[in-house]
């Protein structure tokens, strides 16, 4: 058991402490990992609190500038992010009401930042390293723009027309606008970053040797992703048989990736869409806007394990988006070489599988049949790894194996992104990338070169209102059905205008302020626990550290003569500040702390 | 040395047929349990096909109720009105009510049944509708429609088109705007449905069908002087009436169970034995979909006798027993003699 006396910069620490400085006690970065679930859960770390606190004071630009800090895209992940963040929000724990909308807020610090807003970048001067990227989709850009800053020269290798990768080609127009995204691209590329587009790796005709970039290169970074459609496993007589050639039969990835090549893609009136993820619900709305009558997704469990967020499906359901659960594809029905229906298998709910995802377990004697004209399926995607060539070691699933710093079998030769950990989404993408980037960029330097730190900032007064605790969420507003469905480009989704902003932005906790106790200056009066709106300040008589160094279990008692100190239990604190207000000694303290990065 | 009882705490959520029916057969086959009703509505129970008694000028909600409040103290059921569920934790065996209390239980009966289903292309027109699922808002609607009125009846169900015959019997104007759920939730084949609409014409209803006018655009508010709303179609087309009643069949109200630890897909998934993934708890009526051994699937039983069947059967489990659902009632709607439709579900007592 540790002791409990406040780290350093703290009420109760040497005054020359009570101003902003930069911790590296493993207390306090455990402290933001654990009182900030947001930024935890975010695989690039955004730091959400403080972007948020940036659009309440409406900095726009300087709440786009933080989001760009952790993530190159804001305004594209502020539409398309899966939002891990959201499920992890203290807003939305049991009896604290419904996650803020950090997402539509993170959209609305790249919509409503000026024009001609200032980017900052912080520029290392050049190392005279060149690192070559393949493929110029989330990770690959978000390593490239990390790599560039940092002083390497970058030249990205990308086998379509245009960089984007699934961003570009496997994302709708009507919830990714193009503009958005080649801006945002432009931003992250124009450091002096090399585009050479419709520049395919592999060892054919016209094709790029990967020998040839070890060669040339100090480091290769493999970024391709997951671009090949998972084949529909099926039984008895369609085991294994290869569906592409069938009329009516389309993979998702390639139907949306050939659409946005600019291919006319034509669906029957009844359209079949078989998965569960957003390239599924992708398809279906798409294929609603092709004139399909009658779009069904069939999915294995039940809506409430699809990992789309509700927004996404209540839209979907909207442009007449039809989702049945419990069932499984065996087989097609066919007329000739024609589509004509889909065989099922009733499913039950099974346990769960690793990776958290329910299981489905098939009804033996339950199959029935569903009539339709197209079948898009779309369960999934996975590497392609025959332009190698390189005899590059792969795990069992057939990714590419890598090592802790990220690096292939081949020295010199580094992967990320969906390529590495299988298809997964884009702020992991975005995450992943920029971690391999730094690792890259310690190689190649032969040291790390900058570290991770909490910034301690003290805060004069609560910044919340406990009325902002019962602001119920916003809502975002979106465009007309009769609009929308007119074409495939028109935007959803409208974005949240100042005052609904305003609102939303008020409903964060801002979990990155801490409040502390002083104890030597508190005089047990418990006027802090009277007011307080939960089970957040507790008797303690010490608190466990974990093996990491940071604060681990509160040690709670309810005998006085035991306890050692009225504790704010920051992880059960909603932020509302009446601890502060109440208490008669002034020996409640606030500061913020937050995850940034120093120079080693 | 005296011993004490151990009494379980049956709590039963939602107050209708199936949750009435549950709490008095768990009192008759568990005399010295403790049983709870949490309703959300502030009345007890009433019969929710009672309710186009209200276009009849019966509005007293005194007249609705199925049983007097002292029947309820007799049976020594404590019911709890205005009492919304936020969540359920079957591992601890706790309902969190949405004021913060939480209340443990032993067994759990879910019966909070269905609430009116609007589909999400409609959703935006919500404030210009009228639905018509509790007494509250048959009360409402019928305050609005005028005398002789007109009402705009979208989609039908068996729940609207019984609405329909009393509208049509007290001289109400009525337009269905018929869809693919005008006979929810009877299953209807494509050849069967141009004679069961001739029938529902028959009965002194007219009909539009939505698919010929390409669907519904939006509902709007009448401009001055004119009828109180108005229905676009996507062709251009529209129509005027006083009232705007959604009837699009019913969905589960689930929402207060995910993360409880029990299956969902559209309703809760249960056994035949109404047992639902959840130790100890169950479920009845129209929140339930029951695993159907014949038919290799999951499916809703509706009707006002099956899910007071259910409702009993799922008391009778609770309380030791092991006895398979069996629906009780016909499911086939029909054309009588006289040429008018009838459907099982209208067989009231």
């Amino acid at each position: 058991m540790g002791d409990i006396k406040p780290p350093s910069g703290a009420p109760g620490a040497p005054a020359a402490e009570q101003r902003e400085y930069f911790s590296d006690d493993p207390r306090d970065i455990g402290w933001v990992r654990q009182n900030v679930p947001c930024q935890t859960a975010c695989p690039a770390g955004t730091n959400v609190p403080v972007y948020i606190r940036e659009i309440i004071e409406r900095q726009y630009g300087r709440s786009y500038e933080t989001n760009r800090e952790a993530n190159v895209l804001p305004g594209v992940l502020g539409r398309i992010c899966s939002r891990p963040c959201e499920a992890q929000c203290r807003h939305g724990w049991p009896g604290n009401g419904e996650p803020v909308a950090i997402c539509h807020l993170k959209r609305v610090a790249a919509d409503m930042k000026d024009a001609g807003h200032r980017i900052t970048e912080s520029l290392y001067s050049p190392t005279g390293k060149r690192v070559a990227i393949v493929g110029a989709g989330p990770a690959g850009v978000a390593a490239a723009h990390d790599l560039s800053l940092l002083g390497h020269d970058v030249v990205i290798f990308e086998r379509e027309e245009r960089a984007g990768g699934m961003l570009r080609y496997g994302i709708p127009e009507f919830r990714l606008p193009r503009g958005t995204l080649d801006i945002e691209l432009h931003n992250a590329l124009r450091l002096g970053v090399q585009m050479r587009t419709g520049a395919e790796i592999g060892n054919g005709a016209g094709q790029i040797p990967m020998a040839k970039l070890e060669k040339e290169f100090d480091a290769v970074l493999l970024a391709t992703g997951c671009m090949a459609a998972s084949p529909l496993p099926l039984q008895g007589d369609w085991d294994k048989r290869e569906l592409r050639g069938l009329e009516g039969v389309e993979y998702g990835l390639d139907f949306l990736v050939q659409m946005h090549r600019g291919v006319k893609k034509v669906v029957g009136k009844r359209v079949a869409v078989v998965g569960a993820g957003f390239t599924a619900l992708d398809c279906a709305r798409v294929a609603a806007r092709l004139g399909a009558q009658d779009v069904t997704i069939h999915i294995r469990t039940a809506e409430e394990y699809i990992p789309v967020t509700q927004e996404e499906i209540f839209e979907a359901k909207r442009e007449g988006v039809r989702i049945k659960g419990l069932r499984t594809p065996v087989g097609l029905a066919v007329d000739g070489n024609r589509l004509t229906g889909i065989e099922f298998v009733q499913n039950r709910l099974g346990g769960w599988r690793a990776g958290g995802r329910r299981q489905a377990i098939p009804i033996e004697g339950s199959e029935f049949h569903e009539p339709c004209d197209t079948i898009i399926i779309a369960i999934g995607q996975q590497t392609v790894n025959d332009f190698l060539g390189t005899g590059l070691e792969l795990d069992r699933w057939g990714n590419v194996r890598v090592g802790e710093d990220g690096m292939t079998s081949h020295k010199g030769l580094f992967a990320a992104g969906d390529y590495v950990n299988g298809a997964s989404t884009v702020i992991q993408a975005v995450g992943h990338g920029r971690k391999v980037a730094k690792r890259i960029d310690a190689w190649l330097m032969g040291r790390e070169r900058r570290k991770q730190v909490v910034r301690i900032v003290p805060v004069a007064q609560p910044l919340r209102e406990r009325a902002f605790d019962f602001i119920p969420r916003q809502h975002m507003p979106v465009a007309p059905l009769g609009e929308r469905m007119k074409d495939g480009a028109h935007e959803v989704e409208l974005g949240l205008d100042e005052k609904l902003a305003f609102e939303e932005a008020k409903r964060c906790y801002l979990c990155n302020l801490r409040y502390q106790i002083d104890v030597d200056r508190c005089i047990f009066c418990r006027a802090c626990i009277e007011v307080a709106p939960r089970n957040c300040i507790k008797l303690v008589r010490g608190v466990e550290v974990n093996d990491d160094g940071a604060y681990g279990k509160l040690l709670e008692t309810k005998e006085w003569n035991q306890v050692g100190a009225i504790w704010i239990d920051n992880n059960e604190c909603i932020r509302c500040g009446q601890c502060f207000k109440a208490c008669p000694v002034q020996c409640i303290s606030i500061t913020r702390c937050e995850l940034t990065e120093v120079e080693v | 040395m005296t011993k004490t009882k151990n009494v379980r705490h049956h709590v039963v959520i939602g107050s209708g047929v199936a949750g009435s029916q549950a709490a008095e057969t768990l009192r008759e086959r568990e005399p010295d349990a403790r049983v709870t009703i949490l309703t959300l509505s502030s009345l007890l129970f009433y019969n929710r096909y009672d309710l186009p008694k209200v276009f009849r000028g019966h509005r007293d909600w005194r007249e609705f109720l199925a049983f007097p409040a002292e029947y309820y103290k007799d049976h020594r059921i404590e019911v709890r009105r205005c009492s919304r569920v936020a969540g359920v934790d079957g591992s601890r065996r706790t309902i969190a009510l949405e004021h913060k209390e939480e209340i443990r239980f032993d067994t759990l009966l879910v019966a909070s049944g269905g609430r009116g289903y609007i589909p999400e292309e409609l959703a935006d027109f919500r404030p210009l509708m009228h639905p018509f699922s509790s007494y509250t808002e048959a009360v409402t609607a019928a305050g609005v429609v005028p005398e002789r009125g007109h009402v705009i009846m979208l989609g039908g169900d068996m729940i609207g088109l019984d609405l329909a015959r009393t509208l049509v019997d007290t001289r109400h104007r009525v337009t269905l705007v018929a869809g693919p759920q005008t006979f929810w939730p009877h299953e209807v084949d494509e050849d069967e449905r141009p004679g069961l609409i001739a029938a529902l014409e028959k009965m002194g209803v007219e009909v539009v069908e939505a698919a010929d006018a390409g669907g519904i655009a939006s509902i709007e508010q009448g401009a001055r002087g004119l009828s109180a709303r108005r229905v676009l179609f996507k062709d251009g087309t529209e129509l005027y009436g006083d009232v705007v009643m959604p009837f699009f069949g019913l969905s589960p109200s689930v929402e207060f169970m995910l993360g409880s630890g029990t299956d969902i897909e559209r309703g809760l998934l249960v056994n035949p034995a109404l047992r639902t993934t959840g130790e100890g708890i169950y479920a009845a009526g129209d929140v339930c979909q029951i695993w159907s051994d014949a038919e290799k699937r999951y499916r809703f039983f509706y009707g006002w006798k099956n899910v007071r069947a259910m409702g009993e059967l799922a008391a009778r489990n609770i309380t030791g027993g092991d006895e398979p659902w069996v629906p009780v009632q016909d499911e086939k709607l029909r054309i009588d003699g006289q040429g008018k439709l009838q459907s099982p579900f209208w067989e009231y007592e």
